[in-house]
């Protein structure tokens, strides 16, 4: 993968600037707003280099990259940067040829970013449910927020009679949202899928779909990394890396 | 095209399909972020009409138009609704010719949207101001405010040019006006004070047609806030 790299830390040399005809993303193995960056680079075939950062122990250089030092950030070789997850996910599909992730119909357009404001309260729920889980506390009301939440994404699946959130094939609204999706398990959560049955049936056609397949992340090593991040051991950004 | 028109509440009939030629906003005379899409209709010039919506006596068929029952929604000839108030401008501005207000440029454009999300806290803190009016304590919220505001003067004295996509007003510059031209009237207008730039900034937002058609009359503004903060449906 393209992403197993050591993570840049404190004390850190900077990276040089971006060659010609590369973007580079700051990224973190883990970070599921930054999975949505490497979904949409990977889905374009967009040449790319990955610096992964140590979100615990940040360089200082970092902070010229973003002022308050979070990912995902992309850079290019004019060293314009470009930071939140959805705006910069965008720039890849504006700027970069070939396939287009979201439509060109303007109404579809739209549409798209209006379930995007639907699904807002997602990933703050499956974060505190994880936190409360880890923590040995009792996470019933959250996980029925959740399940509510994604009551209304089943909601819409049904209305469309369609198995992407964007129609038929999988489009930028299934990559925004996938990276939560796929946490569910390994989190502890995947039981908030249980009376959503065409959102289970989404996850599953997501999971055949070659771009979400290749970024996939072992179920063992995120496992590894949980258990250093919440004993609040720096080193969980690289658990799993080779050397 | 009248933005003046009453209001529709609970138990009025639902309006009929839109005109073809015609695009539609459900929008209320006060709302800032139905504001951002009137302004954008009225820079692009596009034929519309303006159906008023009381928010506090919602007719029942308005949540058909947005289950979430807010302003602004814009509803076309081919019935597709529309809401978010910045997914309206956008979509506006992808679908109607003339004046381009987003920039064409991926970089630009994503310049823009981060700007924006630079902006996101200021509608929340003027709102609470504004609720606090009478009372004494609102100076944390105040800072609160120019700290937010600081961050704006920033992108202005970086880029050095009047608006904030450059030296032309565009889309970022209508997204952000409703809540300056409020602070102006409600007389916030000392959280402005510590930033010439965005001064400047909004005395030549006064100048643009699009901006200056729009403009509240101060009174109405404030009679508003008043029955509004009685929760008066008037």
């Amino acid at each position: 993968m393209e992403d197993a790299t050591r993570s840049f830390g404190k004390g850190s040399l900077p990276p040089g600037p971006v060659p010609d005809g590369l973007i580079r993303v700051y990224s973190m193995r883990f970070c599921p707003y930054a999975h949505r960056t490497r979904l949409v680079l990977r889905a374009k075939g967009i040449r790319h280099e990955v610096v992964n950062i140590n979100l615990r122990n940040k360089p200082e250089w970092y902070y010229t990259k973003h002022p308050f030092g979070q990912i995902p950030v992309l850079e290019n070789s004019k060293c314009q940067l470009i930071y939140e997850s959805v705006i910069a996910c965008e720039y890849l599909d504006d700027a970069y040829p070939g396939r287009k992730l979201y439509p060109y119909d303007p109404y579809e357009r739209a549409r798209q970013k209006m379930l995007l404001e639907l699904f807002y309260k997602v990933p703050h729920l499956t974060k505190e449910c994880l936190v409360a889980l880890r923590c040995g506390r009792e996470c019933a009301d959250l996980k029925l927020a959740l399940r509510q939440e994604f009551c209304n994404l089943e909601e819409i699946l049904g209305y469309q009679n369609t198995i992407f959130f964007g129609g038929d094939c999988i489009s930028m609204i299934d990559y925004l949202f996938w990276p939560w999706f796929e946490r569910l398990d390994v989190y502890g959560i995947a039981d908030c899928l249980n009376h959503t049955p065409a959102l289970r049936l989404w996850t599953a056609a997501m999971k055949q779909d070659p771009t979400v397949c290749a970024l996939l992340i072992d179920k063992n090593i995120f496992l590894g990394f949980l258990n250093l991040y919440f004993q609040n051991n720096p080193d969980a950004f690289d658990y799993g890396l080779a050397c | 095209m009248s933005g003046s028109a009453r209001s529709l509440a609970k138990g009025s009939a639902p309006p009929g399909p839109v005109p073809e030629g015609l695009i539609r906003v459900y929008s209320m005379r006060f709302c800032p972020y139905a504001q951002r899409t009137l302004l954008v209709l009225t820079a692009k010039g596009i034929r519309h009409e303006i159906i008023n919506i009381n928010l506090k006596s919602k007719p029942e068929w308005f949540f058909k138009k947005n289950p979430f029952g807010l302003v602004p929604v814009l509803e076309n000839s081919q019935g597709q609704l529309i809401y978010e108030s910045a997914i309206t401008c956008e979509y506006l501005d992808d679908v109607y010719p003339g004046k381009k207000l987003l920039p064409d440029d991926p970089y630009e454009k994503a310049r823009q949207k981060m700007v924006f999300e630079l902006f996101s806290k200021v509608p929340s803190l003027v709102t609470s101001l504004l609720r606090k009016q009478n009372e004494e304590d609102c100076s944390g919220q105040k800072e609160e405010l120019r700290k937010e505001i600081s961050k704006l003067e920033e992108v202005l004295t970086n880029k050095k040019t009047t608006f904030f996509g450059g030296n032309s007003l565009s889309m970022i510059d209508y997204l952000i006006w409703p809540w300056f031209e409020r602070m102006e009237i409600l007389e916030l207008n000392d959280c402005v004070d510590h930033t010439p730039k965005l001064q400047l900034w909004m005395a030549a937002m006064r100048k643009d047609p699009a901006v200056s058609a729009l403009l509240m009359e101060p009174k109405a503004l404030r009679g508003f806030l008043n029955l509004y903060l009685q929760n008066s449906p008037e």
